[in-house]
């Protein structure tokens, strides 16, 4: 296997060009969204360009301190994005959230490297990459999961509110939007699964390909990834929902409180 | 006996305060008052689903909070305005509300008297989403009636209906009610039913 081609920077800045190729579709259907699409683009750049400084650099002087703090930080980014699309969620609910996302993707995070792939937990090589599909995908699992619970309470109020007028519990009511909202979350995360390798080679697979893994150690990492994820993504959305639940309403006076 | 009595210093979240009200046992009362008075809203505080704050509610001469909520609720039911029914039969959403009250399930035979006397001569087994509003309306207020104890909170039962399909429901209402030792409390916009059934009558000023 050969070692990948490094980009030139000239030709890797044609690579630019085809935004101009969505620009014209937008124009021509008349998508509002150019100021996103420069923005995002341009943050994704910047973003990239320092987390690979900040990588290299780690990677040349690994201390576990830097790999706590490159954790800690896409950790507490997930949890912000997640609470910021869910700004009216009580503070016992937001506390519940963090407190899963973090637990769910961190535990898994440890398991992988610790246990499958049996390196230490602060090699940066490992844990930050890991680290960084773990959390990301856990962050638009849960964000899924409250979004599709707020959305069906707040649609089937008159639900909730005959129940309760006929004396059913609180937990009883509430448990099936939990449910729901939780195979809504889990969803994605297993259909990607069907698709994958028939559909498409899958990004951190194609990457170790590029890079020059062998093509059977690749996909060792990726069908693991994919558990880890769907494992992250469900616990970290059962802790966030069932516990999350919980803090709507007070066991004694059995008052809901969306 | 008394049955239900507010205190007068009754209030919900600082903007709707209630005057002191009361109603005795076996009484088909009414509450009356202009839109926005907050007549829904002292239905829920009377069942425990929102809070008062200050104030007191006595179910019996004896406080609300000194109640196990949930028995509590089912025998002070509200019976809401939203009508709430699920995709089904008629019969499946009899057997809804009382899995969700683990209860006994009714059977058809019973649920059709209800039916009848909501005024609606349907077959159990008839779908709920062939309904009109007025209709689903009434399938709701029979499978509550069907549910009620020893008190019933209807808030405005007959909103959806005409007037002598309304004069006729709550002619039944009452005549089970009185039948079954029921004391009942409803809303009601319409001045000609309150004259004609109201064993009392209570005025909500609304918000001061």
């Amino acid at each position: 296997m050969n070692g990948i081609i490094q980009l030139q920077i000239g030709q890797f800045l044609l690579i630019y060009l085809l935004l101009l190729v969505v620009l014209v579709v937008m124009r021509v259907c008349r998508i509002d969204q150019t100021r996103l699409l420069v923005v995002s683009s341009m943050k994704m750049t910047v973003q990239l360009i320092l987390a690979g400084l900040i990588l290299t650099y780690i990677f040349e002087h690994p201390h576990p301190l830097f790999v706590v703090a490159y954790l800690g930080a896409m950790t507490g980014f997930s949890i912000h994005r997640v609470l910021s699309k869910n700004r009216d969620l009580n503070p016992r609910f937001r506390l519940v959230t963090g407190v899963s996302i973090a637990g769910a993707g961190l535990c898994v995070l440890a398991y992988f490297v610790a246990l499958v792939v049996g390196e230490g937990l602060f090699n940066p090589q490992y844990v930050i990459p890991i680290g960084g599909m773990v959390m990301g995908n856990t962050m638009t699992g849960v964000s899924l999961g409250v979004k599709t619970f707020r959305e069906s309470i707040h649609d089937q109020r008159s639900k909730i509110e005959a129940l309760v007028c006929v004396g059913a519990s609180a937990e009883d009511i509430l448990l099936p939007f939990v449910r729901q909202a939780l195979e809504t979350a889990m969803l994605p995360t297993l259909n990607s699964m069907v698709g994958m390798g028939i559909v498409s080679l899958p990004g951190m697979m194609t990457g170790q390909i590029l890079a020059g893994t062998l093509p059977m150690t690749s996909i060792l990492y990726q069908i693991a990834i994919m558990i880890a994820i769907c494992t992250a993504v469900t616990c970290a959305c059962f802790g966030t929902l069932y516990f999350g639940s919980k803090t709507l309403y007070d066991k004694k006076r059995q008052i809901i409180q969306l | 006996m008394e049955m239900i009595r507010t205190t007068s210093d009754l209030t919900f979240q600082d903007f709707l305060r209630y005057p002191a009200l009361r109603v005795e046992e076996g009484e088909f009362a009414f509450v009356t008052g202009r839109s926005g008075a907050g007549k829904s809203t002292y239905l829920r505080l009377l069942n425990g689903s929102i809070p008062a704050d200050p104030g007191c509610i006595f179910y019996r001469g004896i406080p609300l909070e000194e109640y196990q909520i949930l028995p509590y609720r089912r025998q002070v039911l509200l019976v809401p305005q939203a009508v709430y029914l699920i995709p089904g039969t008629i019969l499946d959403n009899f057997h809804f509300y009382y899995d969700a009250r683990r209860q006994q399930r009714i059977d058809g035979e019973r649920a059709a008297e209800f039916l009848r006397r909501c005024c609606l001569d349907f077959p159990v087994d008839t779908s709920c989403d062939t309904l009109s509003g007025g209709e689903r309306q009434r399938v709701f207020l029979a499978i509550f009636l069907s549910l009620a104890t020893d008190v019933i909170l209807l808030d405005e039962p007959t909103a959806a209906l005409d007037e002598a399909t309304a004069r006729q429901v709550l002619a039944n209402i009452k005549e089970y009610c009185k039948g079954q030792g029921l004391t009942a409390l409803c809303v009601c916009h319409s001045p000609k039913l309150v004259e004609t059934f109201a064993d009392r009558v209570m005025e909500m000023g609304g918000a001061q």
